[in-house]
């Protein structure tokens, strides 16, 4: 096997294709389309968490300069598609549905979207939206989770499906914890995070025509998208055109459709005018997702020679009480480690909440948070190194499953993660070394997170100038999909990257899932791969079609493609430009559409991608400030296609573990329901100053069971195993072991 | 900008003329235009959106990325909004819209400043330059180069705030070393989290020396 | 945002002038807080009055003071030679406020007028005695992690934000101030006002006047000055805890010391007790820590916020030992 996709000795890392529109501000985003007669739309939120609207005044906002219309459910025309309360479960203990905004007067959440004012510039609809008065009938909601999780629930999916991976979970022996000779026995609570991007949610809405819709909106897919609206309008999916070319940023929020999306396309329908939706900052919170308070308890048995013999790990997550949310929380524990006896629990707290929605890493980055910090206080409670632990408890197949690995390369991770970091230098007893005033300390967390491959279409064409231009509905949130492609496409085909353009973005090119799941590169990247070889072969035939040349009388299989030019396997001479081909033939262009579909390998292999990450930090003894001073992220993600954006994405993944560690933590006052730290100066964020260096090493060895590309998917692990990695390097500091994040200078003094 | 089909005229010379005349020919309101009042009174007497829109707004005058533009403005409009709805200049972006993030980052008179706390019509008379009017034609410039060398960017959405705060950051003196650099560069939130990269492209274009 | 009136002032005399009669006028000058305040509804002034035309920017020395123009920028305060040199515990804490583009926008009188960034205050549903009086405090009982330790009231228990105001109050500043009536000079530690049963009052500024500068006198404090500030990341962030500390030495001897807290009360709070303990001794961490026991009492914490009481003390042990050279 190669080592590297890119074996060719010439590569050179690819800068972003779009870079260029992305420094000078042409790149435009959900909310920068101009359309005539455009209107804005700001939403009113309620003000209390539960109970119902007994009435909405908007006469003064209707009055207001400006002001075209106030739409709440008082007077919202029909949306065809709201399934009404039969099916539509208001308690769900379980199942339930997304919010049907302004569809009857029942409020389930503060700030649930009540009404939207519609105005002709952006101020008007925003005075109008203060001017709207609101009268509730209100009843007691519940948002308190710890007072609540007494209550929590198996999931839905469990309930149907005793093998869901939500559902109770038990291998080896029932009392293996208890017999065990060392014990940790401890809970973790990860807090509520927001997704924040840098973009705020937004759409502009548009019809087109009575039946037709066009929507510029900040999605991650845009063909489930497309089915949503489609179905909520009861009008053919290609009436509905999708636009996301350019997404400030999701982190996971854009895998949903919510409200405010519905609110914008009624507004736009029931005022028979574009209207372009921006959220507010505080919005964000409540509105588009997050990432779901989660309490953990772990009991973890092991032998004194560093021998686990029991995992057992329980979980509770918060979700609405319209719609069930779960996340694999709980799947992590079941495949990381060789322990003979694991059994998980999965429970769900539906509380006076909007639905939470994946964030980065999702339920895979809650259960690491408790696993690998409970791995590293047993490593600590036998004495012994947390590396050296984890190898004695290495896994060579998945003992969940049952299956054999279809690659794992962890072992490579740890031994480069412990040179880079400077691991020796390490005190397994905590609190013993310093630098200055500061305490310095090491700690190290593994990731781990499914090679999800889906299927993907590509429509490929190569004009007579030499141009390869492809087209799929994929979007792109910053990873960077569009100069992966072009690599995939230009190793290929031989082509030069600059002669490879990549279109994406919307509804209306061929078939692509969700961004998210970190399975971009290995749905989308095969696609590419097969439409390229379609059109290779295309050529091929086409240049041994030509009996007077060279080729016409060379074998096909000696025919190659390399640098823009058809070549002959030991005749250098022959050399035809594929451009020249197609005129030759006078041919324009030459086109194919190909689709590749799911990975059928899941059945016989357990596919994964895995991360290990370690950091250095410095910890103020007296003031409990946390510095980070290194990080080192090492990722067996099979083929790296495109080195430079990989490691940023690395880069980036391991900067919001910084945030989930240090500083992230929206918190509700239960007595309104209402979230007190909403915005950027409250929430925060890790800036500039809180980011270190940041040291990526890809193993890079293809996995193709997983795919022909042999990726195996980034985006999650790059964040997997962060914050444990940190919570465990500050223990190492200063004897603090911190299990409810984030660990502020408060927790530490 | 859009041009009157029949007047040749632009929607901003009209709706200026359109108040000059209006404040011509009815004194009454003359004596109290600009203040919410009148505003509503125009609604309430059903004077007609234009009329409207000549009672509220205030003209200014800006020099944007060179050129000299005559806007119509209301007091509360923010120059971010200004930029992004009425001038169509999206590349100044709207992260959060009460400073905490620096996505609306522009330069005001050559300093970095937050368009999203400035309100327009204080920046009358004023030089703005966006991310639009940094680069000459077709040749970027060096900041914009160096993010693009050293992958200082994601999804792009901070990325032109960060590179205004970039060029006045090294203008004011404050790239001194790294930590100088994180420090005085911490008004720009980046989720995607390109921080190292960031840095590094500001590193370059310092070390490079050239007049930025 | 509501609609307002909006006049430009150029004159100290038209700016005051201006403000005449109109209880609900406010001056602008950066913006960078009322804006938005007016953004979120929880300041609704009918007319704004911009004053950044009035000749006030200048930083001058004279007679044994150095005089700040209410209208000269933080940032170019941060960066005087002057200040830094002579006055560098108000460069570091200027420095430590806010972000570059906000320095670079916010004046030094918005500075000592910026409200309190309580969650209470800035949500217009949620009770607030400050923005609605009579309305409750919503920090009192609920999430007060951020809140103040000293000279709290029922009504309220707000923080004042400013980093910059912490320096100033330390080192006696003057605020100088013109109303109908002419100018009034008010010492820095008598300008902002603790809450009582009037937290809607931030300060003692009148409505109709205007701060026009501040006064700092000379001192021999700039070998040995610090603002170590602890927050929740390491930049762009306000204070849970902060502490202006500056000492004259001889030797190691202190023979005078200014100390300042802020994140801590409605007020920039001066801790007189603690300098005075710090005269005439020497700089060691035990003098700092017996500074900073008297610098404590009378402390009060909430719920969320009794780690305050812990984090304030080694704050001004770890900023006195800084000023000290003893890091």
């Amino acid at each position: 096997m190669d080592d590297t996709f890119f074996d060719k000795k010439d590569y050179k890392p690819l800068d972003r294709v779009d870079g260029r529109m992305k420094v000078t501000g042409a790149a435009r985003y959900s909310a920068e389309y101009t359309l005539p007669n455009l209107a804005y739309g700001v939403l009113v939120g309620s003000t209390i968490a539960k109970g119902t609207i007994r009435s909405i005044d908007s006469k003064a906002a209707e009055r207001a300069p400006g002001v075209i219309a106030v739409i709440s459910h008082q007077n919202v025309i029909e949306v065809p598609g709201y399934q009404p309360d039969a099916t539509q479960s208001t308690e769900p203990k379980v199942g339930g549905g997304p919010l049907r905004v302004f569809y009857d007067n029942k409020v389930y959440s503060n700030d649930q979207p009540i009404a939207i004012v519609v105005a002709s510039s952006l101020e008007k609809a925003q005075y109008g939206a203060s001017l709207v008065k609101v009268q509730y009938n209100k009843e007691e909601h519940i948002t308190d989770f710890e007072a609540n999780a007494g209550k929590a629930v198996v999931a839905a999916a469990a309930k149907k499906n005793p093998k869901s991976p939500t559902a109770d979970y038990d291998r080896g022996q029932k009392d293996a914890f208890q017999t065990a000779p060392f014990k940790v026995e401890a809970e973790y609570v990860l807090p509520t995070e927001m997704h924040n991007p840098m973009e705020l949610q937004a759409i502009t809405a548009h019809w087109e025509a009575d039946d037709k819709l066009t929507i510029y909106d900040k999605v991650q897919g845009t063909k489930t998208t497309q089915k949503t609206f489609a179905k909520e309008w009861a009008i053919p999916d290609q009436n509905v055109k999708v636009i996301a070319t350019f997404v400030g940023g999701a982190f996971g929020n854009g895998l949903h459709s919510w409200p405010h999306e519905s609110a914008a396309i009624i507004a736009a329908k029931q005022v028979k005018r574009p209207v372009k939706l921006v959220l507010t900052r505080e919005q964000m919170f409540t509105m588009v997702g997050y990432r779901p308070r989660t309490w953990q308890k772990i009991q973890m048995g092991a032998t004194k020679d560093g021998k686990l013999v029991a995992i057992n790990h329980n979980s509770i997550g918060q979700t609405s009480v319209y719609e069930e949310f779960t996340e694999s929380t709980l799947a992590q524990t079941r495949m990381m480690y060789a322990s003979p006896s694991v059994s998980t629990r999965y429970r769900l707290l539906p509380l006076n909440v909007a639905t939470p929605i994946w964030m980065r890493g999702p339920g895979e980055a809650t259960g690491a948070f408790a696993l690998e910090s409970a791995m590293d206080e047993m490593a600590h409670a036998i004495g012994m190194d947390p590396i050296e632990f984890r190898i004695l408890n290495y896994t060579e197949s998945d003992p969940d499953k049952n299956m054999p690995w279809s690659t794992k390369f962890l072992r490579e991770c740890y031994e480069e993660g412990k040179k880079r970091i400077g691991w020796e230098n390490r005190k397994l007893k905590p609190g013993l070394l310093r630098d200055g005033e500061w305490l310095v300390g090491y700690g190290m967390g593994t990731g781990t997170f499914g090679a999800n491959r889906g299927p993907a279409t590509i429509h490929a064409e190569l004009n007579k100038d030499g141009n390869l231009v492809m087209h799929c509905a994929i979007t792109d949130i910053g990873p960077g999909t569009a100069t992966a492609m072009v690599q995939i496409a230009s190793n290929t085909t031989g082509i030069a990257t600059e002669k490879i353009v990549f279109h994406l973005g919307s509804s209306e090119f061929p078939n692509a899932g969700l961004q998210g799941g970190s399975s971009t590169v290995n749905s989308v990247g095969p696609a590419v791969q097969a439409a390229c070889n379609a059109l290779k072969q295309q050529l091929i035939t086409m240049a041994a079609g030509k009996n007077a040349s060279a080729f016409g009388s060379a074998k096909p299989e000696d025919i190659m493609l390399d640098q823009g030019n058809m070549q002959i396997t030991g005749n250098m001479s022959a050399k035809l430009a594929l451009g020249d081909l197609l005129k030759q033939n006078n041919v324009e262009k030459i086109e194919t559409t190909q689709e590749s579909k799911a990975s059928e390998n899941g059945k016989q292999y357990s596919m994964n991608a895995f991360s290990m990450h370690f950091a250095m930090v410095h910890v103020h003894p007296l003031t409990g400030q946390v510095r980070v001073k290194k990080i080192v992220c090492c990722a067996d993600a099979g083929t790296i296609v495109s080195p430079k954006t990989a490691e940023s994405q690395m880069i980036g993944g391991a900067t919001g573990g910084i945030g989930m560690a240090l500083m992230e933590d929206a918190v509700m006052d239960h007595r309104f329901g209402r979230y007190v730290t909403k915005d950027f100066g409250d929430y925060h964020v890790p800036v500039h100053a809180d980011v270190p260096d940041i040291d990526v090493y890809f193993v890079n060895k293809p996995d193709l069971l997983a795919d022909p590309v042999g990726s195996k998917g980034l985006g999650e692990i790059a964040i997997i195993g962060v914050a444990p990695a940190i919570a465990n390097a500050v223990f190492n500091a200063t004897g603090k072991r911190v299990r409810e994040l984030p660990i502020t200078p408060d927790k530490l003094i | 900008m859009n041009k009157n089909k029949t007047t040749g005229k632009s929607e901003e010379e009209e709706n200026h003329e359109s108040r000059r005349d209006f404040l011509k020919t009815t004194s009454i309101l003359t004596a109290i235009a600009v203040s919410p009042v009148a505003v509503s009174k125009a609604a309430e007497y059903n004077l007609g959106e234009k009329i409207n829109h000549a009672l509220e707004t205030t003209p200014v005058n800006l020099t944007i990325n060179g050129i000299k533009k005559q806007l119509a403005v209301e007091p509360r409009s923010t120059l971010l909004d200004v930029l992004r709805e009425q001038l169509n200049l999206t590349g100044t972006k709207k992260g959060c819209d009460y400073g905490q993030c620096g996505a609306c980052t522009v330069h005001v008179n050559g300093q970095r400043v937050l368009s999203c706390l400035s309100l327009a019509i204080m920046q009358d008379g004023k030089q703005v330059t966006t991310i639009e009017g940094l680069s000459k034609g077709d040749e970027l410039h060096p900041m914009q180069q160096a993010f693009i060398k050293h992958d200082g960017f994601q999804c792009g959405y901070c990325t032109p705030g960060q590179i205004m705060s970039a060029v006045a950051c090294i203008n004011e003196g404050h790239a001194e070393n790294k930590e100088d650099i994180k420090e005085f560069m911490s008004g720009n939130i980046c989720r995607c989290g390109a921080y190292p990269n960031i840095v590094k492209a500001i590193q370059e274009v310092k070390n490079g020396g050239q007049k930025i | 945002m509501i609609q307002f009136q909006f006049e430009r002032a150029s004159t100290v005399k038209a700016s005051v002038n201006a403000m005449v009669n109109n209880g609900n006028a406010r001056f602008i000058a950066g913006g960078t807080n009322l804006v938005d305040l007016m953004k979120r509804n929880v300041m609704t002034p009918t007319k704004l009055v911009d004053i950044n035309a009035v000749p006030l920017k200048d930083i001058q020395q004279k007679n044994g003071v150095i005089s700040i123009g209410a209208l000269a920028l933080n940032s170019q305060v941060a960066d005087n030679k002057i200040i830094q040199e002579k006055y560098p515990l108000l460069s570091k804490a200027l420095n430590a406020g806010a972000s570059a583009q906000i320095r670079n926008m916010a004046t030094v009188g918005g500075n000592i007028m910026q409200r309190t960034r309580c969650s209470y205050f800035y949500d217009t549903t949620l009770p607030c005695n400050k923005r609605q009086p009579g309305s409750g405090c919503g920090a009192l009982d609920g999430l007060n992690r951020m809140h103040a330790i000293f000279g709290t009231s029922k009504d309220c228990i707000a923080v004042h934000p400013s980093d910059m105001c912490v320096a100033l109050v330390a080192l006696d500043a003057t605020v100088v101030v013109a109303g109908p009536k002419g100018e009034r000079r008010i010492p820095f530690e008598e300008f902002h006002r603790l809450p009582g049963s009037q937290p809607a009052k931030d300060n003692t500024l009148q409505n109709n006047e205007m701060i026009i500068s501040v006064e700092i006198p000379d001192n021999e404090f700039n070998k040995n000055a610090h603002y170590f500030k602890v927050r929740d990341r390491a930049s762009y962030a306000f204070a849970l805890i902060s502490v202006a500390a500056a000492l004259n030495m001889d030797g190691k001897v202190i023979k005078e010391a200014r100390l300042a807290m802020g994140g801590v009360a409605h007020k920039p709070w001066r801790l007189k007790e603690a300098e005075k303990s710090l005269v005439g001794k020497q700089a060691t961490e035990e003098v700092f820590k017996q500074a900073a026991e008297i610098a404590m009492q009378g402390a009060k914490a909430y719920k969320y916020n009794a780690f305050k009481l812990k984090l304030g003390p080694n704050v001004i042990v770890e900023a006195l030992k800084n000023a000290a050279g003893l890091v």
